[in-house]
């Protein structure tokens, strides 16, 4: 098998607020393989962002990793000085934002914009060379004409070009991990389909581990290996593509699948199934698993204590009392 | 579903934004938002809008019931044509056609209380005069969209975004509308709450008998809530069918590459994609010809001349495309 690229054990992030603490990523252990993609799924607020930021120490006050590993490479990311982390994001591991508009500063070219993560991590390149790398990069990405584009500023593009602007950066220094913060989501779906095969040509090409946020199922089945379902800074289920999509076994993780509308015809007026009920505040989480108050299968062992993440086949783990049965395999 | 006459009728509506510059701020170029848009809409029906941003469907719905003022075209409600009412017979007419935003966030004012916004449109109609049936009505309103007469002492930010496009939903129904645009109503919420609108907004149109103009991007969304879809591309009808026709046999290239682009929640592998290259054209200066032709992966000489219309193609299903032949 491939080796592994980035691992992470049991990582925690607190944020210590005037409110109390909470833990919006909360015990996460997961990895993942070189050439590989792994989803994040979850909706607004289920720590999946905030998991990204904490693999690369850019946790911001008041909030701090407070326990658990990231090993990248097989070394100890939490161990790094500032010094040896700079040198490693952008250069080794690289991320991709889902708003091309706010992450472009506005007053450079996006030429500058990319000769600055090159400039600062292969030293020793000529002026000329930077230039003609960059070039080389908004080319690979498919932007038309780019030694013209090169000298144009970012509100002169349509946000696909942006987010392919964004992808060209983050693929400057060749990373041999790449991740990927609902990247397409401020885009339109014909604008999706492309960016979502770029980055799967770029991958390709440079054989990088990739971390794939999301809330969009459809996106995951496309792009991903394996997927890990977050719920209120927990991991609920974690497998391959396949075990997610055709044997789900967390109740929320059958319930994300249940509400999307199929394309059927006749489907017109069929109840989508809902998962009835919101998300619990950090601050306010139920004694027992936090999913208990949306869960229909919900029982007493449910609210007395939290469901560990239990092994099922392979790497499928999920953290339930009581799994869903799926209607066979496929 | 039965009355012949159409709720709503659409002709030739156009909406064309002046652009001014130069030295006496003479009026340079337009963007053609809107071009030529026609269609009809019964009673209980839903209407589908589908396309990119950009492509003139929100303008469409703002311009149906005049938040913006259509350059040119008809639009006749119940057999009144609307397009030239004074602001008077407008705001009567507004009762009956009301408008649901996509961001929850925005279209609720944070300084008034849930019931202050539910009660304003019924003082502004003067729907309820003795204030006790006012608050009954109010109350009414809360409990129909799924909320707690509780609530209604709350203030917008206390509330999750799905909880505020129930209210934005509750506002819109307080003056028994007969048709309501919903523009993008769920595209700004997550996966498992977008399904309890949609649930509820599909419960009230049986209940209530409402006529949905449904403008999403979404189109799967789309294709569950809607009777009739039309895709729109640099502000024209590309294709207009009956949803399930639409969806089982999409006839314009850009409905095919639109369906084709969307990422099916299976990871089984997929027969071959299209993939459009190239962005949407500038609303400006639309290419000459058919609109979609630089995108276009059947596109020849002659769509670069010939301007298509939309014709029928076979019984009730019209697209905008010379290359497709027609069956009837």
């Amino acid at each position: 098998m491939s080796e592994t690229l980035l691992e992470v054990t049991n990582l925690r992030t607190r944020y210590k607020t005037d409110d109390g603490n909470i833990f919006p990523v909360d015990d996460i252990s997961f990895r993942v393989k070189k050439g590989q993609t792994l989803g994040i799924v979850g909706e607004s607020g289920c720590g999946k962002s905030q998991t990204a930021l904490s693999i690369m120490r850019l946790i911001q006050k008041p909030g701090e990793i407070v326990s658990g590993d990231v090993q990248f490479k097989g070394e100890s990311l939490l161990k790094k000085t500032e010094d040896e982390m700079r040198d490693i994001l952008g250069n080794q591991m690289a991320m991709i934002f889902q708003e091309p508009m706010t992450s472009l500063n506005p007053v450079y070219t996006i030429g500058d914009q990319i000769e600055e993560s090159i400039r600062l991590h292969q030293k020793g390149l000529t002026n000329l060379q930077i230039k003609n790398k960059a070039i080389d990069m908004l080319k690979l990405v498919g932007i038309p004409a780019a030694d013209k584009r090169y000298h144009e500023y970012p509100h002169q593009l349509s946000g696909g070009m942006r987010q392919r602007v964004m992808i060209a950066m983050a693929m400057s220094c060749t990373p041999q991990l790449l991740i990927a913060d609902e990247p397409t989501t401020a885009l339109d779906v014909t604008i999706q389909a492309q960016i979502l095969d770029l980055m799967r040509k770029v991958q390709k090409e440079f054989q990088a581990g990739m971390i794939l946020i999301t809330h969009d199922l459809g996106v995951v089945a496309e792009m991903c290996q394996d997927v890990i379902v977050m719920y209120a800074g927990k991991i609920v289920e974690y497998g391959t593509v396949e075990d997610i999509f055709y044997r789900p076994k967390h109740p929320y993780t059958k319930g994300l699948l249940d509400s999307i509308p199929h394309f059927e015809t006749g489907s017109r007026m069929k109840q989508l199934n809902t998962i009835p009920g919101l998300v619990p505040s950090l601050y306010n989480l139920p004694v027992g698993c936090r999913f208990q108050e949306r869960c229909k299968f919900a029982q007493e062992d449910c609210r007395r204590a939290e469901p560990n993440l239990e092994n099922l086949r392979g790497i499928h783990k999920v953290a339930c009392y009581h799994p869903v049965q799926s209607e066979g395999g496929n | 579903m039965s009355s012949e006459t159409p709720l709503l009728k659409v002709e030739n509506v156009v909406k064309h934004f002046p652009i001014h510059g130069g030295l006496f701020s003479r009026q340079v170029a337009s963007v053609k938002a809107v071009s030529d848009i026609s269609f009809e809409l019964k009673r209980g029906e839903t209407l589908g809008l589908v396309g990119e941003s950009g492509c003139g469907k929100s303008t469409l719905g703002r311009c149906l019931i005049r938040l913006i003022e259509p350059t040119s075209g008809k639009i006749i409600f119940k057999g009144e044509d609307i397009t030239h009412v004074d602001d008077n017979r407008m705001r009567d007419l507004r009762r009956k056609m009301q408008i649901i935003f996509q961001d929850p966030y925005a279209s609720l004012n944070p300084r008034m209380t849930i019931g202050a916004i539910l009660e304003e449109p019924l003082i502004i109609h003067n729907l309820y005069p003795v204030e006790k049936e006012r608050a009954e009505r109010v109350q009414e309103l809360i409990k129909l969209v799924g909320l707690r007469p509780e609530h209604l002492s709350r203030y917008p930010h206390e509330f999750s975004g799905g909880q505020r496009q129930r209210v934005g939903i509750a506002r819109a129904l307080a003056v028994n509308p007969e048709i309501i645009i919903c523009d993008e109503p769920v595209s700004a919420l997550d996966v498992s709450i977008q399904a309890q609108v949609i649930n509820l907004l599909m419960e009230l149109q049986q209940k209530l008998g409402l006529t949905y103009i449904f403008i999403a991007h979404d189109l799967k969304v789309v294709e569950h809530v809607s009777t009739k879809v039309a895709v729109m591309y640099l502000g024209q009808i590309v294709e207009f069918a009956e949803a399930d026709e639409l969806y089982k046999n999409p006839l314009h290239p850009y409905t095919k590459a639109l369906l084709s682009a969307i990422p099916i929640p299976d990871p089984k592998p997929r027969p071959e994609r299209i993939i459009l290259t190239g962005d949407v054209p500038s609303p400006i200066a639309p290419p000459p010809g058919c609109y979609f032709n630089p995108r276009c992966p059947m596109a020849s000489v002659e769509c670069t001349q010939i301007k298509p219309e939309l014709e029928e193609k076979s019984p009730g299903h019209f697209a905008r495309c010379i290359k497709v032949p027609a069956t009837i």
